[in-house]
């Protein structure tokens, strides 16, 4: 029985920031577009970086260590890093990992945008 | 589920990554009924996950051909789910959990925040003796 989670990862740019927009779950089979998508949005030379997530019932602690990577080569790359989207839960999940010290939680993307590029 | 020996409910499920989603859904949906808060309910969906996972990855090692079981029963105040591996591997607890500044300066590996979330995100758990390998219990108050 195959199980793999439904994400579907798509990249764009808007007002100076490379947005990565994840719909959908977010685990370990998640790995492999995350990491693609990134490394796109990074070759094509992107200081900000926007994860924003959309109907994301569902995101583990395998998910979360591809974001706590994602955060080790923005660190690296000298980029800067922010999350939107997220529900209240998971927003609490992101605080209690430590996550929300390496990236400003914003409630939606224009917000983010804005936020972004402030600090 | 007016009856109080009612209140409980037994799950089991194959070893493989994904089938954790389905006894999520179906503990949460009982969580629901049994009157859990919203908010609760996101925590214990998110702390049955982990508890699932790790018995998946290491109490079962990963094998499809061992099983784990969830029971779940009302006890006065609070809801008490028990996640059950067969004991591929005997679960030891570690005192040197990498935090996410340890991780990030490549300290260790990037995974590992599964049971840092069990122990924020319920009211009480811990590993008791199980019948053949791993129990993990999770309590959630009312």
């Amino acid at each position: 029985m195959m199980l793999e989670d439904e994400l579907t990862v798509s990249t764009r740019e808007r007002d100076g920031v490379a947005i990565i927009d994840l719909v959908g779950d977010v685990t370990t089979f998640a790995e492999e577009k995350i990491n693609a998508a990134y490394r796109e949005v990074t070759n094509n030379g992107a200081r900000f970086v926007l994860l924003n997530f959309r109907q994301n019932d569902y995101i583990n602690s395998a998910g979360i260590a591809i974001l706590i990577g994602i955060v080790t080569e923005v660190n690296r790359n000298n980029q800067k890093l922010a999350v939107s989207g997220l529900s209240q839960h998971f927003q609490k999940i992101f605080r209690m990992v430590g996550l929300a010290q390496y990236a400003e939680i914003y409630q939606n993307e224009d917000e983010a945008l804005v936020g972004l590029q402030k600090g | 589920m007016s009856n109080p020996l009612n209140n409980s409910m037994d799950l089991s499920f194959p070893s493989e990554l994904g089938y954790e989603v389905i006894a999520r859904d179906a503990v949460s949906a009982f969580a629901r009924r049994l009157g859990l808060s919203a908010e609760r309910v996101e925590d214990l969906k998110t702390a049955l996950s982990e508890a699932c996972i790790n018995a998946i990855e290491h109490g079962n090692s990963l094998r499809p051909d061992l099983r784990v079981f969830i029971h779940c029963h009302l006890e006065p105040d609070r809801l008490v789910i028990e996640v059950i591996d067969q004991g591929a591997t005997e679960f030891v607890a570690r005192d040197n959990v990498l935090s996410i500044s340890e991780k990030i300066a490549g300290l260790g590996s990037l995974r590992g925040m599964g049971l840092m979330l069990i122990s924020q995100l319920c009211d009480e758990s811990s590993f008791v003796p199980g019948p053949e390998g791993n129990c993990m219990r999770l309590a959630f108050s009312r």
